[in-house]
């Protein structure tokens, strides 16, 4: 009797315990994410897929209840990318702006923006240990997924701050996919001057996206999903992809996204490929091919190709 | 006094320690500057020196010039704030979705687009992070190969016909990586779209 008590006493503590580090890592967290939202800061970063490097100045003023932030992509000319609040603006030289409602900028991680409660039910938060990180206290935290097949991902944080210095996506086998990377970082009470032009300026309005392409009438279903996921209703078919495409459909998690296009037969080989921690899967079967794109493991992009009936 | 004055010029063309006096001498005497100077430069000349001594009168000449030079006006032209004030009063998100193949997409913007899937022949030993990588940019296969062709026994041609197909398909992937992104960025706009029509 008295090993019954003592047992589950143990189990008692080691609960709670794991609930404390599970609370204390979503306050880090939350921390993260105000963060990136609340302070002005002028800040540089690399994104490293594989042997490609990529780098990016990201600025982010608040004033008041107004938010602005500009992404420039430094290893190409003539990008700039600008959020105004809800709404997000690619500018390109010479070509018609893209502008689109959004609270977020998609080339910066979802993982700073996206709703916590929605992460929290995907992942665990673990504070991990501390280390120096370009002469600045990082405090590790893991968020690992409940599920296996989405990616987890480790975040330093500087820890008077609570800026995110380095993001690492990682597969179920905890090797690292994608790594973001801050380079410089400054944070300032002064709202950005250049900030401040560009938010008095007078920018265009969302145009209507373009109708979508009409995709043929087809049986083809999806018959499974990965847990946590769900089909966007009615996704949009760039109107180019009208002529190759037989059947789409977008899923999400809230924090990912994950597209299934169904094209024509080409008579070609499986194929994988990997650009960060995005994985490019297609099947090809008899009738048609399936390509399936997102952040997801090589198994659930399988397993979700497959699911086309 | 002429040969005494040329050996310690000569000296002083050769790096040579000077006297306080002589070196008086020479700032006072812009003839004797000029000597040291035809001298320094006929040593240079000896001594097979890639770069030949400034003139005495460098300086003076380029602050000339840079006087008459027209004022630059580095305003970082290409900066946001410029575009946006020359007037991009326009937003055309449906030429913005053009594929490539219609017309200029920059490579900016291809930039989201166009990242694993050309890169898939680079050797594995290149990969900056995962020294077993699964699939970074890389077929199942390792390289662009397919995986029933067999190179050594196949005929050349139908290498060759394969290959471009491979390409085809290649380019077909990233324009699909291409819609993806494209979805991703997007996608929240209809919703916001509805919602605000659902207000009026």
């Amino acid at each position: 009797m008295s090993k019954v008590v003592s047992f589950c006493c143990t189990l008692l503590l080691l609960c709670s315990s794991l609930l404390q580090a599970d609370e204390a890592g979503w306050a880090l967290f939350e921390r993260v994410q105000q963060s990136v939202k609340q302070y002005n800061f002028d800040s540089s970063f690399v994104v490293f897929k594989g042997s490609q490097v990529e780098t990016f100045r990201w600025q982010h003023g608040r004033k008041g209840d107004k938010e602005i932030e500009h992404l420039v992509p430094l290893d190409a000319e003539g990008v700039d990318i600008l959020r105004r609040d809800g709404v997000v603006y690619y500018f390109l030289t010479d070509r018609p702006a893209l502008v689109t409602y959004s609270n977020t900028i998609k080339e910066l991680p979802a993982i700073l923006f996206q709703n916590s409660q929605q992460i929290r039910q995907l992942y665990t938060a673990v504070p991990g240990s501390s280390m120096v990180m370009s002469g600045h206290t990082a405090q590790l935290l893991r968020l690992s997924a409940t599920d296996p097949g989405r990616h987890s991902y480790w975040l330093w944080i500087e820890a008077e701050s609570g800026f995110p210095l380095r993001i690492d996506v990682m597969s179920e086998q905890q090797a690292p996919l994608e790594r973001w990377l801050v380079t410089h970082m400054r944070i300032s009470a002064e709202f950005p001057d250049n900030l401040q032009r560009l938010l008095d300026s007078e920018l265009p309005e969302p145009a209507p996206r373009a109708a979508g392409a009409r995709l043929p009438d087809t049986q083809l279903q999806l018959t499974w999903l990965p847990a946590g996921y769900q089909l966007v209703d009615t996704p949009y078919v760039a109107p180019q992809l009208q002529q190759n495409l037989l059947s789409y459909w977008l899923l999400t998690d809230g924090l990912h996204q994950v597209s299934v296009f169904v094209q024509p037969s080409q008579r070609m080989p499986t194929q994988a490929y990997r650009d960060g921690a995005t994985t490019i899967y297609m099947l090809s079967a008899a009738q048609h091919d399936i390509t399936v794109i997102g952040p997801v493991s090589i198994d659930v992009a399988e397993r979700l190709a497959g699911a086309v009936r | 006094m002429s040969s005494e004055k040329q050996d310690w010029l000569s000296a002083a063309s050769d790096n040579r320690h000077i006297s306080d006096t002589e070196l008086d001498q020479l700032l006072r005497q812009p003839e004797l500057q000029q000597k040291l100077e035809r001298y320094q430069l006929a040593a240079a000349i000896f001594r097979q020196e890639k770069t030949a001594p400034l003139p005495e009168n460098f300086s003076a000449d380029i602050a000339a010039l840079l006087q008459d030079e027209p004022t630059y006006q580095l305003s970082q032209s290409r900066s946001l704030l410029q575009k946006v004030a020359a007037g991009l009063h326009y937003a055309a998100n449906g030429s913005w979705l053009k594929p490539a193949a219609q017309g200029a997409v920059a490579a900016s913007v291809a930039l989201f687009a166009v990242l694993g899937v050309q890169q898939y022949q680079q050797p594995l030993e290149q990969e900056l992070l995962l020294p077993s990588p699964v699939l970074q940019t890389n077929p199942i296969g390792g390289f662009a190969t397919p995986v029933s062709l067999s190179s050594t026994t196949a005929d050349s041609r139908f290498v060759e016909q394969e290959q471009q197909a491979m390409q085809e398909q290649q380019r077909r992937l990233q324009a699909l990586l291409h819609a993806h992104r494209q979805q991703v960025r997007t996608m929240e706009q209809d919703k916001a779209t509805t919602g605000q029509e659902n207000e009026q």
